[in-house]
């Protein structure tokens, strides 16, 4: 399990749309283009995989960052916004 | 293993975009990330919509149907799942092989029962709980050498009477009574929790045996009939003691149950109630995610025991020179 860090630039809003809306599955929005998601390698296959058709790379960017448990500790969150993203576990309704 | 558990009744769960919104008319109870989930587990009667359903087929999560004491009903699988190779190799174990296998089965199932009542004889003393872990030894050894089926079974069946005859005396607080094992329906409220925590895990292990290509219709110990799910009937023989009956000691005595606002009675049976299904549920998650030590000294959560033992029966499967271990506790 890795916290990844994902950032977009995408200029057409349909695609930044869907893109932003696949990644609310994945994790959380920290800032506008910027999402925290704690994902296995398994899920984080499936996200590459899933984001990679919604994109056009001659006109978007896209960047993900994965941070290890050690380095994990020493995130650091200042002013507005929610806080780091904690694993995902069950839920009981 | 990440699992939504609907167990609030006349629930309405719908998909937006990658979200499951679960809302009972305008109260939205909560909101789920589809992509993380790896199951859904419906107790009752809430509603599923076929959008929901659909999109579960699509990334190979099951849904679970059960009944709110936890009785599952059947499941929505996709149909990709069908196919499946490895039951070719589960049909062709042998009757020999089958019952070695359904050996280690009841012996690990008895010994695990053993450790539970010995953990609990260091809090008190008694006579019966002395005897019954001789007894228990005895059975386990029998077990062990026992020529057929039907007589280990015999084993099995003694050995869990003289089992909760001795589980009813680490029972401490004195609103709960418990004088044996009675289910269809459970007859009180501690039979109400084992029954209802026997069937959660249960669904678990059909889940893992499924995700791993196993054919849970093929089983060592117990019979297929009817198309009953005999695999998971077999692995979750070891785990009865460790995972359920000791949360179900733990509950009672360190009074986070209440014997009357937690249960109900109808159809000549004893349940649990919503709250009392919520409670059980809870303890139940925060003990499976749980870490605990493995043998080379790492941790990993309980959850990942289960499917290392479901791994482990497939390797059997595979290769029938490597017996199956059950997972034991000491």
């Amino acid at each position: 399990m890795f916290l990844y860090v994902i950032a977009y630039d995408i200029p057409c809003d349909k695609r930044r749309k869907k893109v932003a809306d696949l990644l609310e599955g994945y994790g959380q929005r920290v800032q506008y283009s910027v999402f925290e998601c704690q994902l296995t390698t398994d899920k984080y296959q499936d996200l590459r995989r899933r984001l990679r058709k919604k994109l056009k790379l001659t006109e978007d960017s896209l960047r993900f960052y994965p941070l290890s448990r050690h380095t994990l500790s020493q995130v650091e969150s200042w002013g507005v916004g929610p806080s780091v993203i904690e694993p995902p576990s069950s839920i009981i309704i | 293993m990440q699992t939504l558990y609907v167990s609030q009744q006349n629930c309405y769960v719908c998909l937006q975009k990658e979200t499951l919104i679960i809302k009972q008319g305008e109260n939205i109870y909560g909101e789920v990330q589809l992509p993380l989930l790896e199951q859904i587990l419906i107790f009752g009667s809430s509603q599923v919509t076929t959008q929901v359903i659909r999109a579960c087929l699509l990334r190979d999560i099951p849904i679970g149907y059960l009944s709110r004491m936890g009785y599952c009903y059947g499941r929505i699988l996709p149909i990709s799942r069908g196919y499946r190779q490895l039951s070719r190799y589960q049909q062709q174990l042998s009757p020999i092989e089958k019952l070695i296998t359904a050996r280690a089965i009841v012996r690990g199932k008895l010994k695990n029962s053993r450790v539970l009542l010995r953990r609990q004889r260091q809090k008190r003393e008694s006579e019966v709980l002395e005897k019954v872990l001789l007894t228990l030894d005895y059975l386990a050894e029998q077990a062990a050498q026992a020529e057929t089926c039907e007589r280990l079974m015999g084993f099995e069946g003694a050995g869990a009477a003289q089992y909760f005859n001795a589980f009813s005396e680490c029972l401490t607080n004195t609103d709960f009574v418990f004088s044996g094992r009675s289910r269809r329906p459970p007859g009180n409220p501690v039979n109400a929790m084992l029954s209802f925590g026997y069937q959660v895990l249960w669904n678990h292990l059909l889940a893992l045996i499924e995700l791993q290509g196993l054919d849970p219709y093929y089983a060592c110990l117990h019979q297929a009939h009817d198309g009953h799910a005999a695999l998971a009937s077999d692995l979750i023989e070891e785990f009865r003691a460790p995972l359920v009956d000791s949360l179900v000691m733990w509950l009672i005595n360190r009074k986070m149950v209440n014997a009357e606002s937690d249960f109900e009675f109808n159809n000549g049976g004893c349940y649990l109630n919503d709250s009392g299904r919520k409670k059980f549920l809870k303890a139940f998650l925060q003990r499976m995610t749980e870490d605990i030590k493995i043998d080379n000294g790492e941790k990993q959560p309980k959850w990942d025991i289960l499917n290392q033992q479901v791994r482990a029966f497939k390797q059997f499967v595979y290769n029938h020179s490597h017996s199956y271990q059950p997972y034991r506790i000491d």
